[in-house]
């Protein structure tokens, strides 16, 4: 990524129960009102449903239950974050999008194993900007289909971390 | 010969298939042979086959009908999986991407014998050659005539002897016209030249499909050192353009350098005459070319040179111009679009609406008005483009269709038998993807047909039938549909004796196979496993076949159905949508949401009154014109709230043999839908085939209507309730 050459990062910054999190701007194809999502009747329960995106049939997903919280609460804040990741273009649903924020590359801290009742499976780090934090979402865990794969693929990551 | 088009197919095919077995291979390695794994690469080699066998691959076909006998065997369990034969079926498998290398040229010439004596050790000894026996000399198979002209390495130079076949006319004796005069002095060359019966049948069907004949003469200079390759190279030259059906002398000697002065040939193509002239005399050592078109006896019996004349005048053919009429383009550029069409229309709709919040708010203001004019014009131009794109998707039939002649006249030869194979309607045009499809499909109807329908000539001297056996493959029209119909007049089926079988193969208890209509008896074809031959063939008969036949149909919402009368012959039906993109479908509605249901498998709606739905155990039926029909509830599967009242929304949909009643809230009607993928993140979703986007930008889901149709559990409530009653 070249950002991360730069030493610098740019996020989407954006609101979910009370918390703020962000995502890569480079994964963020664009933001847009969360109207006419059409439910999928069988699909897991965090797919909120399917949208018309200029001619394009998109899955939106509620982020919150994604992560494991309750429902988001569908307002006129709420937003659809459009993410490209692994190929697919993917919707998720959150509480409002606030701004974009440039971060120095070493404020981003390895996250705990539990934030704010998100597992760290998700994320990629924390941030603290100016006495907010910022949680740093892993768009491409977020979008995997099997939860037990990222979860393996941690737990790899924690023996590596053991053995070296 | 195939065009490069048809060749670019079957590679693509190929390489998915080779993809398939090795991909099987190595789960065979790592998990040993489960029953699933082995009958993936016994379709996959099967396929390979078959598609081979037809576009005249023989030693693919050899190596691969090899591997399907080892793996018919593991499948009945006749042998295991053990170490050694993954061994050879990788050393197999790297074969045959070898011969894929020679067919694209970047290999040299491949020897399958070695591996299929490896392949023939590895199977417990039985019976000479395996099941049914393999094709005579199935070890080492020379190249089919015809492929290998232009791949056999020319002999140079060897002393010219004389030809003797064909009469030498010098120019001045000839009745024709030169169409070329050479400035160094060199007598033309030039021949008549008179077709065989076979010949002319081949340039009919050819022209019928819009080629042109032609006679080629071409005279060669006298001082040409190595005319085995000079003779070579315009073959190549002539072949990227055409075919080349004849040749006098006969290509063999040609290469040999074994001509005089020149010589002729009777080319195929659907390039002009002057565009002939002009590519074989750019080829150096030419002295002297004269392009004719062939008349074939029934009208004059030698060229017109006016005719001749007037082709090579009228057509001047500058080089680079007049042959660029046609670019290829990529599908997916197509499909995006179709995409981009399918927006234009959502905010023409949009457009529309707005017009008319600007009549009710400003009546008929001038600018008012130029606003609905431009609106209209705009939709005018939008359902053009679209239906401009889907022209542009589509391919006449004759694809697939054209592959098929040399494929039969091989089979009835391999089975000894007559055939009169006929084909009509190669013109109707599909879909680019609907015809990618059918391919396959037709091919195993085919060589059914030809293996177990139509019987040998003695058989039906004997029953008082024409000694040719008749086989008919049309294509039609039929209201938003292409009807492919397959019709021979052989044996037919014999229900009583598939009821026996039936009960043989422990598909059906007697019980069940005596209480099954005839038509479900018949339908027993579909059932993988179930096979009508007596004996195995490498032709079919292993059970493999009307089950995929079925399946790869229905999966582009076309239908399969047949007729048969024993002693009279079979005919199937295939109905196929004309494109792939875009389905007829009936809208309805359940709860909030608008659902469509593919009118391919809508029978009929009804509407019922809560009392006339009836329970057999726990499950809901309906009768309808006397059948039991399982019930749905559409808002049960889908965990919809309902607002159903009243009387109830019914409707019939049918998969196969199976009918189905679906309760939803209200009908819509029937609309054109642009069928796109819920795509790869959600997969497969139960219930679910795809969605659509509305007119007023909303998604719609489409209803997977032959899921819900197999999942119904039909038999069993239909058994019960006739059992009942």
């Amino acid at each position: 990524m070249a950002g991360e050459q730069q030493g610098e990062l740019q996020l989407v910054v954006f609101h979910l129960k009370e918390q703020t999190y962000g995502v890569d701007i480079g994964h963020v194809l664009e933001i847009i009102r969360a109207s006419d999502i059409t439910a999928i009747p069988g699909a897991p329960d965090f797919v909120e449903g399917v949208i018309n995106l200029r001619g394009r049939v998109i899955p939106v997903i509620d982020l919150a239950r994604r992560l494991g919280l309750a429902p988001i609460n569908v307002t006129g804040n709420t937003r659809i974050v459009i993410v490209e990741v692994g190929g697919t273009t993917a919707g998720m649903m959150v509480d409002g999008v606030s701004e974009v924020l440039r971060l120095p590359r070493e404020s981003i801290q390895p996250p705990p194993a539990m934030v704010a009742g998100v597992s760290a499976a998700y994320l990629q780090g924390i941030a603290l900007v100016d006495d907010r934090l910022i949680i740093l979402l892993d768009t491409t865990r977020i979008f995997r289909r099997e939860e037990k794969e990222a979860l393996q693929e941690l737990a790899e990551q924690a023996e590596e971390r053991a053995a070296s | 010969m195939f065009t490069e088009e048809e060749v670019a197919v079957f590679l693509e095919e190929l390489e998915e298939k080779l993809q398939v077995i090795n991909d099987n291979v190595l789960i065979l390695e790592r998990e040993g042979g489960s029953p699933e794994v082995i009958q993936e690469i016994f379709r996959a080699a099967h396929t390979i086959k078959g598609s081979s066998a037809v576009m005249g691959y023989e030693k693919m076909s050899t190596l691969t009908h090899e591997i399907e006998n080892l793996f018919d065997r593991l499948r009945q369990g006749e042998m295991e999986v053990s170490g050694t034969l993954v061994d050879v079926l990788f050393e197999a498998l790297d074969t045959l991407k070898l011969l894929k290398d020679e067919i694209t040229g970047s290999a040299g010439d491949v020897d399958v014998s070695a591996v299929i004596e490896k392949l023939r050790a590895c199977q417990p000894a039985c019976g000479a050659g395996g099941p049914g026996g393999a094709p005579a000399g199935g070890v080492t198979v020379p190249a089919p005539e015809g492929m290998s002209d232009s791949r056999e390495p020319v002999d140079l130079p060897t002393p010219a002897r004389d030809t003797g076949s064909g009469r030498l006319l010098p120019a001045g004796q000839a009745a024709g016209l030169s169409t070329t005069g050479t400035s160094n002095g060199y007598q033309t060359y030039r021949l008549t030249l008179e077709l065989e019966d076979a010949e002319e049948e081949v340039v009919r069907e050819a022209e019928v499909r819009g080629f042109q004949a032609y006679q080629v003469d071409i005279g060669i200079d006298r001082g040409c050192q190595m005319k085995g390759v000079r003779a070579f190279l315009i073959f190549e030259t002539l072949q990227q353009i055409g075919e080349i059906i004849k040749s006098v002398p006969p290509a063999e000697d040609l290469q040999e350098g074994n001509y005089e002065h020149g010589f002729t040939v009777v080319l195929l193509t659907k390039e002009d005459a002057g565009q002939v002239h002009d590519l074989v005399f750019s080829i150096a050592e030419v002295s002297s070319v004269e392009v004719r078109p062939v008349k074939l006896r029934s009208g004059e019996k030698t060229p017109a040179p006016d005719a001749a004349r007037q082709a090579d005048k009228k057509e001047p053919a500058p080089p680079g111009k007049g042959n660029v009429k046609t670019v290829r383009v990529d599908v997916q550029k197509l499909d995006t679009l179709m995409n981009l069409v399918g927006e234009l229309v959502i905010d023409r709709t949009r457009l529309d609406r707005f017009v008319e919040v600007f009549e009710s708010r400003y009546g008929s203001d001038d600018l008012v008005e130029n606003i609905v004019e431009i609106s209209n014009h705009l939709g005018q131009v939008t359902s053009d483009l679209q239906e401009e794109i889907m022209k542009a998707r589509m391919l006449p039939v004759a694809h697939v269709f054209n592959r098929l002649p040399r494929m039969v006249r091989d089979l009835a030869h391999k089975m000894g038998k007559e055939i009169d194979f006929i084909i009509e309607g190669r013109e109707t045009e599909l879909d680019r993807n609907v015809i990618e499809v059918i391919g396959d499909p037709l091919i195993h109807l085919l060589r059914n047909a030809v293996d177990h329908g139509i019987e040998p000539p003695e058989e039906r001297v004997r029953l008082g039938k024409p000694r040719t056996g008749r086989l008919l493959l049309k294509a039609a029209y039929v209201e938003s549909h292409i009807v492919i119909t397959l019709s021979d007049d052989g044996r037919g089926m014999d229900p009583d004796k598939m009821r026996q079988k039936a009960i043989e193969k422990g598909l059906m208890t007697p019980e069940q196979a005596a209480r099954a209509s005839e038509r479900e008896i018949l339908d027993l074809i579909f059932t993988p496993g179930f096979s009508t031959a007596g004996t195995v063939s490498d032709v079919s008969g292993r059970g493999v076949g009307m089950d995929i036949v079925r399946n790869q149909i229905e999966q582009i919402n076309g239908s399969v159905e047949f007729t048969t009368v024993p002693g009279r012959g079979t005919t199937f039906t295939i109905k196929l949508p004309l494109t792939l993109a875009i389905i007829r479908a009936l809208m309805v509605t359940l709860g909030d949401h608008v659902y469509a249901f593919p009118l391919t498998n809508v029978l009929e709606t009804l509407t019922l009154k809560p009392g006339e739905i009836r329970r057999v155990r726990h499950a809901e039926v309906i009768v309808v014109r006397g059948q039991v029909l399982p019930l749905v509830r559409l808002a049960h599967l889908f965990r919809e709230k309902s607002k159903e009242e009243g009387k109830l929304s019914v409707v019939i949909l049918g998969s196969g043999d199976k009918k189905v009643g679906v309760v939803v809230d209200r009908l819509i009607g029937e609309q054109e839908i642009v069928i796109k993928s819920l795509g790869g993140y959600l997969g497969q979703v139960p219930g679910l085939s795809g969605a659509t986007i509305l007119g007023d930008g909303k998604v719609a889901l489409i209803v997977d209507a032959r899921g819900i149709v197999k999942d119904a559990g039909v038999e069993e409530i239909i058994y019960e309730v006739n059992r009942a009653g």
